[in-house]
């Protein structure tokens, strides 16, 4: 019972955010001067007769309130308005885009975990020896490449070995299933190691100080006089600790991840979500813009709620 | 700080307390003073770049995408300009960037944090609500809607990244003041009759300086980051020379596929050593303000055996 | 011979890095300690001492910059003679051991029962339905129900977590058990009771225990001998009757003259007596009348939306209490009592809800703290852990010079700095140029304490609250600083209200005792009167509980030694 209260109020914070991100997103671009929206005449190639019914879709006639429920209502029902570019409904391309997307993070961003964890630990455990120091310099190095840098360079390296651009083969025509999908993960590999090695290090370092400070507790010392192994000492106390701050920081990293991804689609031309808004921004395509905002927002803020269910499930101790 | 009692600490435990104990672990830690070193660097680095670059970055001075050699060390860009003088150059706009957007991140973190922490109430419930908000919403995706919004030019750039990066700084410092706050010695300066404004001056502020300090270094390796992953995407102002946009030109102008890396990488080794050198630094000052890293139950040897003259073969 | 647990010729060392210097402290000096099954000792020292070091090395528990030599004999054999190797599988089967915060000594995240399954499991002790049942035997034999093995850490009293503690402990049914200040953080009923406990199980398992402490009371009560500890050095060992009567060294004998007799402060006049009847009848320093204090829980919006209100239960209800010049009073009770809450109360620092209070005679109840400001001159506080009242980064001048520069007080930095000196010199920091320009760290405890007094009285404020100003400190220099806060109240004249959950303390130093027990006063008198014949139950309850430093008096073993 103590614990539905929490959940509610974590549920209830990320209605509320998603809220105040439609409504940031509504000021950026209508009510600010010189936000697109109200300089409709800025749309690119626009005949009269589309500008006539930008004017009618937006409301542009009417007042602010009445413009910010209009927005609201579109915007809850799937509305995103049209992309200027493709004459695709916003959403279509939006779904298209995460479709793309979702795969490549997923597997860079588990990778990351995986090695990151693996990394921070082994570094704590053995803190000050020749491993540690290693493997703290090489994340360190790694932490400071900036992302583009980092994808560039593998690009260079690997020029012509590897596929360079796009998710699969335009020439490969004709090819089964399972080719096609074979293609796609020989195109995810340049991306993925990209997007693991940029989101590793941090996790590495962050998982290192989170288990140092572990290590230190006292019921460590218990735990050690009960006569528990080493390993076991590691798993279920330490590190089963560590899982708090460690889920923090995934949840912290969320924006670096999708900094990250941004980065990389655009750099090995992975048309995902990244890339979209990449493009919208080049285009002025506004409404996809606007659409990317607000969809990748309320992506990252749902992971966000999981993160909260996720501590809460791991910490007894949070009642209300 | 749970109850300490009488009798409790052994020795072996005991942290040093004191700030300049504590400033002087810092400096003895080697990481500390290489980061030191690499910061200083670069700075002087940036001082004097008009001084000492070889080729004027304005014209032309050798091949298309020539490789490095003994007149143009670094090699040149797609337009014929010497790399070394133009990241030489690069670095002084990128090390103002991240500097300016870091001061105006700190700024803004470190007031939302030290009156949200001191005075708690409802002020603290609306700062916190507001700063969980920031927190929550991605944050180069606003950056890009905002910068492309307003159109590209690196003041933008600058208050975009300050303005949206204080949110961490203000958890860290709220959290710390607010600890402070419930401190025996600022309670007994309270009950003295002191203002708040004397508290928060003598008190709170130097408690949390070098914490500031840390998060402050910190802070510049995310904005310097920002700032090129910002120029990457076309949305800093396309005349100015950082570190970001050399890097984005040498993409655009398709760098990459000709092979002439040269165009690339000393800019982005200049940003990560930069980026390793205030690493390196604000992590070990943090470390050292946190006496709980010093303590580790599993140690990879434990204690040791030191034979003691007559511990024969029979000793029992 | 036959002894459960010999440590012979016992040193530890330790190496620090401080920056780049290495330093090696010998914190542990040849100790030689011996009991026999079902013996219980006390290893008895001031902080600092090395007893706490000394039996983690009993168990192989030292950090990697430990160096150990010597022998622990555990059934004829020499368990460090391997080090850790050796060490290792004697751990919990053979001596347990129960560590002195059970808060920070139990894994937050798991439950108690999991945490005592986990010592059966990993020495092959019990297992399945067996095992559950063995816990189920283990909390109940510490008077914790069996069903509350599901419960987190979290969600169990001081006490119980103590006692949790001692099952699991017991759970591989060790000959020894080493006990590290098992009751320091606890109230001292909850200690009566958690020292019964050992000492029941003791007997009936015939358990060989080592109780670390620094409270010879406790060690009186519940022991059969005692080795105590200075420097790393056991300088003395024997029958606790003996070290009692017969003290050979003077540290012992200053050891038990520290520690607190209420029943001797019953018997025997007060050790400085001020009649308070000399004191001119006008009207009294501080007078508190029918106070009333809930605490303020900032409301959530589930509460504004179910309507219900920000208070919490009362805290402090209906408490009177008058302090006259030149009186000390003491406000008694355990923690939660609400006597804390009635000193912020009286300070200003928190809103009451009901009543009054006047200083001086004028109403201070709803003044606001910039209205209180400046009458803050005249009451000052001092307060309990010397180690956190003091700002680090502060010299000793500037700490005691703040508050005059707060208030105005000294024109020129000569002035201000004849009435630090003079405020150095009344608490005994003499010569005071010696101190002048010391930092916190390079004072011991008493001496910070006093500083914090010199702070408080520089403002020679007329009204003086203490809260707790002793407990944090070691036995040793108690009495010094309460002498100090006697002679303030006998020539300063100040009237002192003093907290403390110590009744002995209360007894020995002040001229009226208040008892609080859950944010009411329960009793209140002149102190001897209060201690000698209590008329209130719960003062009989908390007078039963304390435990006496003649180990002749019945204690915790009705008949222990």
């Amino acid at each position: 019972m103590q614990g539905s209260g929490y959940v509610w109020k974590r549920v209830g914070f990320a209605v509320v955010t998603v809220f105040v991100a439609l409504t940031l997103n509504f000021v950026l671009f209508r009510v600010l001067p010189g936000g697109p929206v109200s300089q409709i005449s800025r749309v690119p190639n626009a005949s009269p007769a589309l500008k006539q019914a930008l004017i009618a879709q937006f409301g542009l006639d009417k007042p602010l309130w009445e413009q910010y429920l209009l927005y609201l209502g579109q915007t809850l029902h799937g509305n995103l308005g049209v992309s200027y570019m493709n004459r695709q409904p916003v959403f279509d391309n939006l779904i298209e885009a995460f479709a793309n997307t979702i795969p490549m993070v997923a597997l860079g961003t588990i990778l990351a975990l995986v090695i990151g964890i693996a990394a921070g630990v082994v570094s704590a455990v053995r803190r000050g020896s020749a491993i540690d120091h290693l493997s703290t310099n090489i994340a360190v190095l790694f932490y400071a490449f900036p992302t583009q840098f980092l994808g560039m360079m593998l690009l260079i390296a690997f020029a012509g070995i590897l596929p360079a651009a796009g998710m699969n083969d335009p020439f490969a025509i004709g090819g089964s299933r399972w080719d096609a999908f074979l293609d796609m993960l020989k195109h995810m590999i340049l991306p993925v190691t990209t997007l693991a090695l940029t989101l590793y290090a941090e996790n590495a370092l962050i998982v290192r100080s989170a288990m140092l400070e572990t290590l230190g507790e006292d019921y460590i010392l218990t735990a050690k006089a009960k006569g528990v192994p080493r390993g076991r000492l590691i798993r279920a106390h330490a590190l089963r600790n560590a899982m708090l701050p460690i889920v923090t920081m995934v949840a912290m990293s969320l924006g670096a991840i999708v900094t990250g991804s941004i980065l990389i689609e655009v750099i090995f031309s992975w048309p995902g979500i990244g890339r979209a808004l990449y493009t919208a921004v080049l285009k002025r395509d506004y409404p996809m813009l606007q659409g990317g905002f607000l969809a990748i927002t309320v992506v990252v803020i749902t992971f966000n709620l999981f993160a909260d269910l996720i501590y809460h499930k791991l910490d007894p101790r949070i009642a209300t | 700080m749970t109850l300490s009692t009488p009798g409790t600490p052994s020795p072996e435990l005991v942290v040093r307390f004191g700030f300049w104990p504590m400033l002087r672990d810092v400096v003895h830690q080697p990481a500390a003073l290489a980061g030191l070193a690499i910061v200083s660097f670069f700075t002087v680095l940036a001082l004097i770049a008009p001084l000492i670059e070889p080729y004027t970055i304005h014209e032309a001075t050798c091949a298309v995408f020539e490789p490095p050699s003994w007149q143009h060390w670094f090699g040149c860009d797609d337009g014929g300009i010497d790399v070394f003088s133009l990241v030489l150059r690069g670095g002084r706009i990128s090390m103002i960037v991240g500097a300016t957007a870091t001061l105006i991140a700190i700024g803004i973190g470190a007031t939302v944090g030290v009156l949200s922490g001191y005075f708690g109430g409802w002020l603290d419930v609306v700062l916190m609500r507001v700063t969980d908000y920031f927190l929550v919403i991605p944050q180069i995706v606003l950056m890009i809607v905002i910068a492309a919004v307003w159109g590209p030019s690196l003041s933008h750039v600058i208050v975009v990244i300050g303005v949206l990066m204080w949110t961490s700084t203000a958890r860290l410092i709220r959290a710390q003041v607010k600890s402070l706050r419930e401190r025996v010695y600022v309670k007994r300066v309270e009950a003295l009759g002191a203002s708040h404004l004397h508290i928060i001056v003598r008190h709170i502020i130097p408690q949390v300086g070098p914490l500031l300090v840390a998060n402050t270094v910190l802070a510049i390796t995310v904005a310097i980051f920002n700032e090129t992953a910002l120029a990457f995407l076309g949305l800093s102002d396309p005349t100015a020379i950082t570190w970001g946009t050399i890097m984005e030109h040498a993409f655009d102008r398709a760098a990459v596929s000709s092979g002439a890396w040269w165009a690339i990488v000393p800019a982005g080794v200049a940003v990560a050593v930069l980026i390793m050198g205030c690493y390196m630094l604000g992590r070990s000052i943090e470390d050292g303000l946190n006496p709980r890293l010093k303590v580790s139950y599993l140690s990879l040897h434990g204690w040791k055996l030191r034979p003691l003259v007559g511990r024969g073969p029979d000793a029992v | 011979m036959n002894s459960a647990l010999a440590i012979q010729d016992l040193n530890i060392w330790f190496g620090t890095d401080v920056g780049v210097r290495r330093a090696e402290f010998h914190v542990v000096k040849n100790v030689n300690l011996e009991l026999a099954p079902g013996e219980r000792l006390g290893l008895v020292g001031e902080s600092g001492s090395g007893k706490t070091t000394t039996i983690l090395a009993a168990m192989g528990l030292l950090t990697s910059n430990a160096e150990v030599s010597g022998r622990i004999i555990l059934d004829r054999k020499d368990i460090l003679r391997d080090g850790e190797l050796s060490v290792a599988p004697h751990r919990w089967k053979d001596i347990a051991m129960v560590f002195q915060g059970a808060m920070s000594a139990f894994n937050p995240v798991k439950t108690i029962g999991w945490q005592i399954a986990e010592a059966m499991q990993v020495h092959g002790v019990a297992r399945g339905v067996a095992m559950s049942r063995r816990i189920g035997e283990l909390l109940e034999l510490v008077g914790i129900p069996a069903d509350h093995a599901s419960r987190f850490p979290h969600q169990f009293s001081g006490g119980m977590r103590q006692r949790a503690m001692i099952a699991m402990a017991l759970a591989c049914e060790p000959k020894v058990l080493l006990a590290d200040e098992p009751t320091t953080a606890l109230d001292v009923m909850v200690q009566d009771q958690v020292m019964k406990l050992l000492v029941r199980l003791s007997k009936e398992l015939n358990l060989a225990l080592i109780l670390v402490t620094h409270d010879l009371a406790v060690v009186a009560q519940s022991c059969h001998r005692a080795a105590v500890m200075l420097k790393g050095e056991v300088i003395e060992q024997g029958r606790v009757a003996d070290l009692y009567h017969r003290p050979k060294h003077e540290y012992t004998r200053k050891l038990f003259d520290a520690t607190p007799d209420v029943f001797a402060a019953a018997q025997a006049p007060r050790r400085v007596s001020t009649p308070p009847s000399e004191v001119p009848q006008n009207a009294p320093l501080l007078d508190v009348r029918g106070l009333s204090v809930s605490y303020l829980r900032s409301r959530t919006f589930g509460d504004m939306v179910r309507g219900r209100p920000a208070e919490a239960p009362v805290a402090v209800d209906d408490v009177s209490l008058r302090v006259k010049r030149g009186e000390m009073v003491a406000l008694v009770g355990q923690s939660g009592s609400g006597k804390t809450t009635t000193l912020q109360a009286v300070l200003g620092m928190i809103r009451p809800r009901g009543g009054s209070i006047q200083i001086n005679g004028r109403d201070v109840t709803s003044l606001t703290s910039r209205q209180w400001r400046p009458l803050r001159r005249q009451v000052q506080m001092i307060y309990q852990d010397p180690y956190e009242s003091l700002d680090l980064r502060y010299r000793v001048r500037s700490t005691v010079e703040e508050p005059l520069r707060v208030h105005g007080i000294g024109a020129t930095a000569k002035e201000r700095e004849t009435l630090v000196s003079a405020a150095l010199d009344r608490v005994g920091l003499t010569p005071v140029q010696r101190y002048l320009g010391r930092f916190p760290h390079e004072l011991s405890g008493g001496q910070r304490q006093r500083v914090a007094i010199a702070a408080a009285i520089v403002l020679k404020p007329e009204l003086l609250l203490a809260d707790e100003p002793v407990s944090m400190l070691d036995v040793s220099v108690r009495a010094g600083v309460l002498e100090l806060l006697n002679e303030l109240r006998a020539d300063s004249r100040m009237g002192i209200l003093m907290i403390t959950h110590d009744l002995s303390t209360a007894a020995n130093y002040a001229d009226r005792v208040a008892v609080m027990h859950q944010g009411r006063i329960v009793e209140e008198g002149d102190a001897a009167t209060v201690v000698r014949s209590p008329r209130a139950p719960y003062t009989r309850a908390l007078l039963a509980s304390i435990p006496h430093p003649d180990p002749d008096r019945s204690g915790f073993g009705d008949s222990a030694a």
